[in-house]
């Protein structure tokens, strides 16, 4: 009989204790399983978020990022770094806050969100009525795209009239009331749980802004030619204006995860260490208390001239065992712990609808399977170091008398 | 010829909180081959202390132990397991049987582990449950068994590799007068085989049946009776 047969057999003869330590280890695998997905998740997201926009580097007026200087003179930025060979597009980004008047129903905060041009199909995807190009020039509304929240929370269709006031801070309440038409409705890349969003034209925006600031933008969004590597294009835009800051995805990702997703990495390792000092201190526990009740049992095999590594070896393949079913059973439950805890985070506001907290990735649970693996191999040790190291004749003594 | 085991001037002490007890003092000891020994004594005179260390499992403190004409003290501990597998049988007053495996299982352990094939195992195993008439039991666990048969499955247990001295401590002592006959007459029939048996034990129908009887008496052998 192998050791892997021996250990199946023993944890077999004790079902209550087998179960109680595989549903153990399954739950505490599952909170870990649960800390990895989420010490990285964020991240991940957030860089397939920022990757499926299209645009590959991200320019502002300052160097840090998310910029909260207006970037000036926008226009003519984005055409200098248009003619750079490196670069394939450019879009402007320019966004205002501004509150929506529509007769009969409460103020509505919405953010104001001007493209380039050209770039709105990476910026929404129209799933009602027509894009911003619907209305003609002689049409004197201006047109506006708004998302599906706002079009449910005011009652909104493509055609209705939208009464709009930009907020400029300071002078909110001098700023004209301008109309608006909603022309479509559409699903915004990046709108979360803060304002609605609306988009609309420049020269719309302009009129809504009533010449209250010049060309100004919050970012210039650029894609690299398709053989040119981000980082190329981030120090030819260097080379090029010195007065604006260019950042690749990586950069803003790295960013991001140095600052403001630190807090999560680092409860994520405080409590993946935690959950992993609890599997161990449970196995060790259960194998312990088990090998002490059987001290006779070891005792007399070794007296009939079993080995020591065959001893270890049984332990450690129960420990394998017990780990091992509790690992795999913890994936499933992890998982759907993880879509849980996902939707209340998502929840807090300034979320976009993107971004998610728990995000699986092969590998994490290949590690969540290597770090089980190890903490079932150390909780193992003490016990192994137990039964193989017991005085023989002393135990066989004892557990006779006894 | 040389004897299977030979202490000389053995001593062992156990070092207790309210100071040393020595169980074992100064005996020396021989056996041959094939030879069939009771050792009787008031509890706590160190009978089952000769038989650990008559069996590798313990160290004299002073002294030494000759195993087939090996110095024990001189060999490693796998060398001394290995002794254990293949030379020595233990029978023990409460079976040690693994609970998880039933009868059959329990006899092929030792084999498996001195890495006897499956089909030698097989055929060892039958003949061993047949020689301890308990071939129908062969698929009973421990626990399905009456402490007569548990006996009897660790004394198959402990023939497994055909050893050649067989050392039982108080084999009976944890069963009643008609199953500890039965287990005497299954000592006769396995020293009849050639095996040579020390037994250790309260029970004089048992020491009766051996061929030499040794009595030890505060930690010291005395005369043969």
């Amino acid at each position: 009989m192998t050791s892997r047969a021996l250990a199946w057999r023993t944890a077999a003869a004790e079902p209550a204790r087998a179960a109680l330590a595989i549903a153990g280890v399954a739950v505490i695998g599952a909170l870990l399983f649960d800390m990895l997905m989420l010490s990285q998740g964020l991240l991940v997201s957030f860089r397939e978020m920022l990757d499926t926009s299209g645009y590959d580097v991200r320019v502002v007026a300052s160097d840090v990022f998310p910029a909260r200087v207006d970037l000036t003179n926008a226009s003519e930025v984005a055409a200098d770094i248009a003619r750079l060979p490196e670069v394939r597009q450019v879009t402007i980004v320019r966004t205002d806050r501004a509150v929506v008047l529509v007769p009969g129903r409460a103020p509505t905060d919405v953010a104001l969100l001007n493209l380039s041009p050209g770039a709105e199909r990476q910026g929404w995807r129209i799933v009602d009525g027509a894009d911003l190009g619907a209305l003609g020039p002689q049409e004197s509304a201006a047109p506006a795209v708004i998302s599906r929240q706002l079009s449910r929370a005011l009652g909104l269709s493509p055609g209705s009239p939208l009464p709009l006031r930009a907020l400029a801070s300071g002078a909110a309440s001098a700023l004209p009331i301008v109309g608006f038409t909603v022309v479509g409705i559409a699903d915004f890349q990046f709108e979360n749980d803060g304002p609605y969003v609306l988009a609309t034209t420049f020269e719309a925006f302009q009129r809504a802004r009533a010449s209250v600031s010049s060309d100004t933008a919050d970012v210039i969004l650029v894609a690299s030619r398709p053989s040119i590597d981000a980082s190329a294009t981030v120090a030819a835009i260097a080379g090029r204006r010195r007065d604006v800051h260019a950042f690749s995805n990586e950069q803003i990702v790295e960013r991001f995860n140095e600052n403001g997703f630190a807090y999560f990495r680092q409860i994520s390792f405080v409590l993946s260490t935690i959950t992993l000092g609890f599997a161990f201190l449970l196995v060790a526990t259960l194998l312990t208390v088990a090998v002490n009740q059987r001290l006779g049992q070891v005792a007399a095999l070794r007296a009939l001239g079993v080995s020591r590594r065959r001893i270890a070896s049984t332990l450690v393949w129960e420990s394998a065992l017990l780990v091992g079913t509790g690992g795999l059973l913890s994936l499933p439950l992890g998982w759907i712990l993880a879509l849980g805890l996902d939707r209340i985070l998502r929840d807090m506001p300034n979320i976009p609808d993107a971004l998610h907290f728990f995000v699986f990735e092969p590998r994490l649970a290949l590690w969540h399977l290597a770090l089980l693996a190890a903490t079932g191999l150390a909780a193992a040790v003490y016990p192994v170091w137990v039964a193989t190291r017991l005085p023989i004749a002393a135990t066989l003594r004892f557990e006779t008398v006894s | 010829m040389t004897p299977i085991v030979e202490g000389r001037g053995l001593t062992r002490t156990f070092p207790m909180p309210s100071g040393a007890v020595t169980a074992l003092r100064d005996v020396s000891f021989q056996m041959a081959p094939a030879e069939y020994i009771a050792i009787t004594g008031p509890s706590g005179c160190g009978k089952s202390t000769l038989l650990h260390l008559l069996g590798c499992v313990d160290a004299p403190t002073s002294g030494s132990l000759l195993f087939e004409g090996r110095d024990v003290a001189r060999l490693s501990e796998s060398d001394r397991s290995r002794i254990r597998l293949t030379r020595v049988g233990f029978v023990f007053q409460r079976f040690f049987l693994l609970p998880m495996l039933d009868a059959w299982e329990n006899v092929e352990l030792p084999q498996a582990e001195m890495g006897a094939g499956l089909a030698a195992r097989r055929a060892r195993t039958r003949e061993l449950l047949d020689y301890v008439g308990l071939a129908d039991r062969a698929r009973h666990r421990p626990s399905q068994l009456s402490g007569g048969e548990m006996q009897r499955v660790a004394i198959a247990r402990a023939l497994a590799n055909r050893p050649a001295l067989l050392l039982a401590d108080e084999p009976t002592g944890e069963l009643d007068e008609d199953t500890g006959e039965q287990i005497a007459d299954l000592f006769d029939r396995v020293h009849a085989d050639g095996t040579a048996i020390v037994v250790v034990t309260h029970n004089p129908v048992l020491a009766r049946r051996a061929k030499r009887h040794l009595v030890m008496k505060r930690g010291a052998l005395g005369a043969d009776r």
